[in-house]
């Protein structure tokens, strides 16, 4: 399969990146991993007439704390994440959705930078950072702005980002109270798939692990961006644990109710509302029970 | 589109070459390097035949561009073992991991890689490991089973230097 001629050039930083993205013009891309790019190359969707690889650029890989922040660098692999001290401490919910993209070979050399850009509605990453009420930081040439991921997406391959932008890194908050996060998705092969439907639960407890203090659910591949369902959310809001576990099936039914899912190839609209339900169902099983273990042990 | 200097180290070899920028690595190192030990099965990442290690990590080298990797090493089936085979070439053979063989080069990669990082998986951890790696033979079982018994073999090892 052969990919159309382009030129190529490769940034020895992020300034000079933005700066020959700035001079090449509206139809030159980023590369990153290339694991949507060029295969999108390949398939003659996009057809770009210059490429600006990151590749030299070795400091934008880092995951790093920083007071109540969790700052992640555009160009860090899944792989490298989904096994990160700190991400596993504090947000183990990204950790658990990006080690399900692909496989390992697409771990190994795809950015969360390239699936947040490339911006699918099925796109892994997102639900969590969105359940995580994360931001990302984009640079410009005229310095940097940051935007919460719940104003990032536009659409399906749409982005806030203006062509001669590059995102830069993304920005968690550190949970302060007790917390815990689920990741699921339904795909048709177990591996190389992407989700049909992914679901992300992430919850907060008062300090004593008495009462739910905060839950956001965050729904992937059901609308035409990732999208929360703060209806379902409210359900568990301001219950004791006990309480939330009875709360469940209506939580899902609300979570369902909001998806928008279409009819395509992979499966039918109603299947994956079906799938939201019970994933809600079981990721709402498995947090509440976490939370509810960390009571025992303090 | 004018062709660009890069500098690969393949199987521990320097090799300077001028490539277009439309290029992708399996490309370059079945055509202009003849290590046509990685196979071509998709072209798209999802068959897992062109598996290279990328420094020591497994990647499609159908979905990476060759200018992508300027300056690094990759490993290839051919720099896998030497005069005498790698002890996981040695298993799949004796274990009945090869039929077709298609799927072989870039099975054996991603198990090499594995093992570098976990010298003795579980079967689960195969399994991860190796799911993006299809096989329309074997049925997977016997190449689960090559995989483990090296693992075991390389525990064996260290415990016998110990
Ligand atoms: C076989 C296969 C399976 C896959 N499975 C999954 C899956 O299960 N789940 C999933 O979510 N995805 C999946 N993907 C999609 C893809 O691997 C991921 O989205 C990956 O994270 C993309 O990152 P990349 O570094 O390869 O991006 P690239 O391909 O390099 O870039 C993607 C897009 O983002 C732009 N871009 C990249 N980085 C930046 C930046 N820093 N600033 C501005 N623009 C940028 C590029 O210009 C391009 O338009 C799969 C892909 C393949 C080939
Ligand atoms: S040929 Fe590269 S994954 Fe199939
Ligand atoms: S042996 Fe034929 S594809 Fe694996």
């Amino acid at each position: 399969m052969r990919i159309r001629p382009f030129d190529f050039k490769a940034a020895t930083s992020l300034a000079d990146a933005l700066n020959q993205l700035d001079q090449a013009g509206s139809n030159a891309r980023v590369l990153a991993g290339g694991t949507d790019l060029v295969l999108n190359m390949k398939k003659k969707n996009i057809l770009p007439s210059m490429l600006i690889s990151l590749h030299p650029i070795k400091n934008l890989e880092y995951v790093e704390e920083k007071n109540e922040m969790i700052h992640i660098g555009a160009l860090a692999k899944h792989a490298d994440l989904a096994i990160h001290p700190i991400l596993e401490k504090y947000v183990s919910i990204l950790c658990q959705a990006v080690g399900l993209i692909g496989s390992w070979q697409v771990r190994n050399i795809g950015t969360i930078g390239g699936n947040l850009c490339n911006a699918s509605p099925a796109a892994d990453a997102v639900p969590p950072l969105l359940a995580l009420d994360a931001a990302v930081v984009i640079a410009t040439l005229h310095g940097e702005k940051t935007v919460p991921i719940n104003s990032f997406f536009c659409g399906p391959g749409q982005t806030v980002m203006k062509p001669n932008e590059i995102l830069k890194e993304i920005l968690i908050k550190k949970p302060l109270k007790p917390s815990a996060g689920c990741y699921l998705k339904l795909r048709r092969r177990k591996a190389v798939d992407i989700s049909l439907a992914g679901v992300a639960f992430q919850a907060e407890s008062d300090p004593s692990g008495q009462r739910i203090e905060q839950v956001k659910i965050a729904l992937g591949g059901v609308a035409p961006t990732a999208i929360r369902v703060p209806d379902a959310e409210n359900c568990l809001v301001g219950l004791s644990i006990d309480d939330a576990f009875q709360k469940i099936p209506m939580c899902a039914d609300k979570a369902a109710n909001a998806a928008k899912p279409i009819d395509d190839v992979r499966a039918t609209a109603d299947y994956k509302r079906t799938i939201v339900n019970v994933f809600v169902q079981r990721c709402a099983q498995h947090v509440l029970t976490t939370l509810k273990n960390y009571r025992g042990q303090s | 589109m004018n062709q660009l200097p890069i500098h690969l180290v393949v199987n521990k070899e320097d090799y300077h070459l001028f490539v277009k920028p439309n290029r992708v690595l399996l490309d370059v190192l079945r055509e202009d390097l003849e290590l046509t030990g990685t196979k071509e099965g998709c072209g798209l990442g999802k068959c897992g035949a062109c598996t290279v290690l990328l420094n020591g990590r497994p990647v499609h080298a159908c979905l990476t561009l060759a200018l992508q990797v300027d300056g690094c090493e990759i490993t290839t089936i051919e720099g896998i073992g030497g005069e005498k085979m790698h002890p996981l070439q040695e298993a799949f053979v004796d274990k009945g991991a090869i039929q077709c063989g298609f799927c072989t080069p870039g099975m054996i990669n991603t198990a090499k890689a594995l093992l570098d990082e976990n010298a003795n998986p579980s079967e689960e951890e195969i399994k991860q490991a190796i799911a993006g790696n299809l096989c329309r033979c074997t049925g997977y079982n016997k190449i689960v089973d090559a995989i483990h018994s090296c693992g075991c073999q390389s525990k064996k090892k260290k415990g016998g230097i110990k």
